[in-house]
Formats: structure tokens, C-alpha cells, sequence
């Protein structure tokens, strides 16, 4: 029944206004980090960015998507959020109720499909951010025999599972946000206002608390780990967060009426 | 008409006992007792927050009931799960997702019915919208949208059909053929639950009414009983306008219920139709001298009234919508 639930969704996300514009959308903005990092990288180093000789090791194709990886999180957070919160807006849940009461298969299917989404929107992003990387590093001369070779693989895969991971975290967030928000706009500004600016002004005054914060510690995971919260660390309280939204907004979505 | 208990009705599609529901400190629904025949064209009539839309999102599992019990379909009214299957629903407005085809909004409620899609381009087909299946929802109009959502409660072949304000939006030969669409679908047995704000709809319809106000049931049978209920009034104007008063007076000490209508200068006499000749006479004696008298039949609307007590503008009398056969 959940897969039914799924592919329910599906005939909604695989709409084209919204499968092409995420898909095509987040992989123009991961490629233009590419290719920007590419750009601007100085020839030995400084200035925050990677140097050419940085970018020629075997980790040097990752340091585009991994600039990408805030953006792409907020990306999955609006979509979620708007996905789940639309079903009340437009009324249609209570459609949805009828053909299926069982409202944790419901949701569970959901969560599935829409997680699936933002997975796969993902994964073709970092692939075109990938061909950018190899266009640009041939445009400044930068060798990427590193890249192909066992360790440069290891890394290219490593670095696209937290991406992936960090994704799935946001994604979660956003249908709890837009689950108990129950409006798309609202959800969507509450939640960008509190992963943008309000994480970052509070981990500004107070460092200590990006070991804790969810958005800080979603960042970290997609980069691999950061100094202040560890991969590990961070992996694991992520987790918790996660399942605690999910017990959260599956007992409000089974236990509360819909009148909308 | 009798109810039977909650349990144990298989001659009844829909019954309820005690069934209520409370937002807050608000009592919404008030112990409801619901006895709907199974195959019959049921009529669901209140005016503005009697409580009917709650109570029909408590039949479909949407709104939880704070007390009472009920069977839907023989299954428990706290399990939706056990009696959905059989059931397709209108509710209020139409709801679909603006920017898919009216065939994919149907598409993704097969899908999570897991029905046969095959049943996507037959109800399209009875309702009318076959032609523009592919059309994105968004560029329905308000008939069509209200169509598709028909076409949707059809879904699952019911054999509980609830409509809330079916007619809602279409023109008057929509309302025919929604009409004739109702009856079709009553010939081929199955039971149909629908709320109206237009007592001409539940006349013309349907052949069993429950009426609420207040959440509480206060009428519940067959439209032949309903009608059974209209009472007749004596209608009177005297030859001197001035005489309307004097006239109500002398009825009133009779202790019939009186109504001076200012309008059109005349005394209503409610049930005195046996009367006439008896009050004719003694106005006579009384120095009042009677233009005219007649007997006047109450209306449908106007037994409705006087059931719910009320007046609102979510129950229309019988107007030119009424008059379409």
C-alpha cells in the first residue's frame, strides 16, 4: 500500500513544470559553483578558494558541488515543504483520505516519493556539475587523470552520498515543516528564515552551537564533516532530529482532523 | 422512522448512533442519529453551520467523532478503513492539483485506490468530460470542475455515493443532467447521500430527508412523509384595512395561532382551514366584514421552516432553479 501511496505522488512530481525546473534548475546552479570555482581559482592557492594545483587531486572535482550543497539543501527543504503543505491548501488531502485511510501509508508514501525526487534531482545535478568540472578544468589546463583514478572515484562517490544524505536530512525537515505549517508559503518562509539567516547569525554569536544546530549540522554532513561538528557527530544527531520530525508529524497527521 | 441500533442493519447503507462532535467547548454535531436505506436517494438539509459538513467528514474518516458510534456499509465508523473501498465522495468543492489534466488528477486516486485505470476514461466518459480529459484542471470551468469531482467519488464503483452540494456551480442544464446522473446511478442500486441548500433539489431527487439544525436531527423519513407534514392556513383580508387588527383580535381569543401580514393587507390563520365557514360568521357578528378567504396550502419550504425554525440564506425556497424538470 505504501508503494500505491508512492505512486500516487508521482503522477504529481513527474509533472513537467516541476520535474524539469528542479531537475534542470538545481543542475544549472550546482554547475555554475563548478564553474565558478574553476573561474576563480588562483594558480597556487590563497583567498579561499581552491588553487588549479588543488583542483588537479584526485578530491578536486567535488569542490563545486560541495559549494552547491547549501543551495541544493534549501532547494529540497521548499520543495518538501510545498509538496505536503499544497495537499491542505488546495483541499486535496481530503481526496487522498478517502481512497486511503491509512494515514501513516499515506504519509509514508509520500515522504517516499517526494524524498525520491529530491534524490534523484540531486544526483543528476552533480553529474552535470560533473561534465562543467571536466570542461572547465580542460579550459584552464588543470589534469584530471587524479579524478579517474581509484582514490579520485572513492572521493567522487564519498562526497556524492553526503551530499545525498545531507539532502534526504533536508528534505525530511521540509515535509515536517510544511506538514504542521499546513501552508506552503508559510512553511517555506519559516523555513528558509531559520536555516539562512537565524542559524547563521546564532552560530556567529555563539560558535559552539553549530555542533547542535540541524541546518549546521546538515551542512556538515554534505561537506563530509566540518571543525566545529565532526561527520560522525553530525550524522548521528541528524538522525535523531529526523526521527524525532517524523514521530512528530506522523502522530499530528494521524491524529488530527482535517477540515481544510 | 425507528432506529436500529448501530450494529446489526444491513438493510442500512448508513447508521449512526449518538454520533457528535465537539471543536473545543463548541458542539458541532449533537448526538445524530442517522438511518439512511441502503439504495436510496438521501437528502442532507440544515442551514449554515447545522453541522452538515462535519458530519459527512465524519462518515469519511476525516474528522474524528468525539462520542457515538455508526455503521457505514456494515463497517465500523471508527475504522474507515473497513468501509472506504465501497465509497466515493464529493466534498464541498472540488479538490485537484490545478496543474495536472483532469485525466491525471484521476490517475493518481486510481493509483493510491489501487482501482483499475481502465475506470478513468468511464466515468470521464458519464460525466461528460471525455473531450477534455487532457486538459490541465486549471482551465476547467466551475461545471467541469464540479463534474470531475463526481467523476472521482466514481471511481470505486460505490455503493455509498456522498455528494456535498453537487449542483453547485452548474448552469441549469448542468442541474438536469446532475439530476438525471443521480437517478441513473440510485436505478443501478446504489445509496446516495447528498447535502443541498436547495429544498427543490431534495424534492425533485430524492426520495428520503434527514434535516438538522444545531447539529440535532429534526427530521428524518421519506420526502412522502415530509410532505405529509405540510399544514394548510386560511389567508383572510377584510373589506376595511383598518378592520386587520379587530379581525386578528377576535381570531386570537379563538387561540389560533394569527399572523397579520402587513404586505399584502391580510390575516394568516394557521390550521383553521375547517374553520372558514365558522369564523366567517362570527367576523360577521363581530361588525367585520371579510373581502376574501382562502385556504392556502403551506409549502415544502415553509414546513421546513418551521421544522429547523429558522430562516438562512443556505436554504433557498423553491426558485427558478426549482422550476426545471
Amino acid at each position: 500500500m505504501i508503494v500505491a501511496s508512492f505512486r500516487s505522488e508521482w503522477v504529481k512530481l513527474k509533472r513537467p513544470n516541476l520535474l524539469v525546473g528542479t531537475y534542470v534548475g538545481l543542475a544549472i546552479a550546482a554547475s555554475l559553483f563548478a564553474v565558478l570555482v574553476f573561474a576563480q581559482a588562483p594558480a597556487t592557492g590563497g583567498g579561499g578558494l581552491p588553487s588549479l594545483v588543488q583542483l588537479a587531486q584526485p578530491n578536486g572535482l567535488i569542490h563545486g558541488v560541495n559549494r552547491a550543497a547549501v543551495l541544493l539543501g534549501v532547494v529540497a527543504f521548499g520543495i518538501a515543504a510545498a509538496q505536503i503543505a499544497s495537499e491542505y491548501s488546495l483541499g486535496t488531502l481530503r481526496q487522498l483520505l478517502v481512497r486511503q485511510p491509512r494515514r501513516a501509508v499515506l504519509l509514508a508514501g509520500k515522504f517516499l516519493a517526494v524524498l525520491a525526487f529530491m534524490l534523484g534531482a540531486v544526483i543528476f545535478a552533480s553529474l552535470i556539475a560533473t561534465v562543467a568540472a571536466f570542461v572547465m578544468a580542460h579550459a584552464r589546463h588543470v589534469p584530471t587523470a587524479a579524478w579517474t583514478s581509484s582514490a579520485g572515484i572513492t572521493d567522487l562517490t564519498r562526497a556524492l552520498g553526503d551530499l545525498l544524505l545531507a539532502t534526504a536530512g533536508f528534505t525530511i525537515f521540509g515535509l515536517v515543516v510544511g506538514l504542521l505549517f499546513r501552508s506552503s508559503v508559510t512553511a517555506i518562509i519559516v523555513g528558509f528564515a531559520y536555516l539562512l539567516p537565524f542559524e547563521a547569525v546564532v552560530t556567529r554569536i555563539v560558535p559552539n552551537t553549530a555542533t547542535w544546530l540541524p541546518g549546521q549540522l546538515l551542512q556538515a554532513i554534505a561537506t563530509g564533516g566540518a571543525e566545529v561538528a565532526g561527520f560522525a557527530h553530525s550524522l548521528i544527531l541528524s538522525a535523531v532530529y529526523v526521527v524525532i520530525a517524523g514521530v512528530v508529524a506522523t502522530v499530528v497527521f494521524v491524529r488530527k482532523d482535517v477540515t481544510a | 422512522m425507528a432506529l436500529m441500533s448501530a450494529r446489526h442493519a444491513p438493510d442500512l447503507a448508513v447508521v449512526t448512533t449518538g454520533l457528535t462532535k465537539e471543536f473545543g467547548k463548541r458542539r458541532v454535531v449533537d448526538n445524530l442519529d442517522l438511518a439512511i436505506p441502503r439504495g436510496s436517494v438521501c437528502g442532507f438539509v440544515g442551514p449554515n453551520g447545522a453541522g452538515k459538513t462535519t458530519t459527512i467528514r465524519m462518515l469519511l474518516g476525516l474528522i474524528r467523532p468525539t462520542s457515538g458510534s455508526g455503521q457505514i456499509l456494515l463497517g465500523d465508523l471508527h475504522h474507515p478503513a473497513s468501509y472506504l473501498a465501497g465509497v466515493g465522495a464529493l466534498i464541498e468543492s472540488p479538490a485537484f492539483y490545478p496543474q495536472l489534466s483532469g485525466r491525471d488528477n484521476l490517475l493518481a486516486l486510481v493509483r493510491l485506490g489501487q482501482l483499475d485505470p481502465a475506470k478513468i476514461d468511464e466515468v470521464l466518459e458519464r460525466v461528460g468530460l471525455a473531450d477534455r480529459a487532457d486538459d490541465r484542471f486549471s482551465r476547467y470551468s466551475l461545471g467541469m470542475k464540479q463534474r470531475l469531482g463526481i467523476a472521482s467519488a466514481l471511481l470505486p464503483e460505490p455503493s455509498l455515493l456522498v455528494l456535498d452540494e453537487p449542483t453547485n456551480g452548474l448552469d441549469p442544464a448542468g442541474i438536469v443532467e446532475m439530476r438525471s446522473l443521480i437517478r441513473s446511478l440510485a436505478d443501478e442500486g446504489m445509496t446516495i447521500f447528498v447535502s443541498s441548500h436547495l429544498l427543490s433539489e431534495i424534492e425533485h431527487i430524492c426520495d428520503h430527508v434527514v434535516m438538522i439544525r444545531s447539529g440535532r436531527s429534526v427530521f428524518q423519513g421519506s420526502v412522502a412523509e415530509l410532505h405529509g407534514m405540510r399544514t394548510s392556513e386560511l389567508v383572510i383580508r377584510t373589506e376595511e384595512a383598518g378592520q386587520l387588527g379587530n379581525l386578528a383580535q377576535l381570531l386570537s381569543d379563538r387561540g389560533l395561532t394569527v399572523q397579520i401580514e402587513e404586505s399584502s393587507g391580510t390575516v394568516v390563520v394557521t390550521d383553521a382551514a375547517p374553520l372558514a365557514g365558522e369564523l366567517n360568521r362570527a367576523a360577521f357578528e363581530a361588525g367585520i366584514v371579510i373581502a376574501h378567504l382562502a385556504e392556502r396550502e403551506r409549502s415544502l419550504e415553509e414546513a421546513y421552516f418551521a421544522l429547523t425554525g429558522t430562516h438562512s440564506g443556505d436554504v433557498e425556497a423553491v426558485g427558478s432553479l426549482g422550476e426545471i424538470q
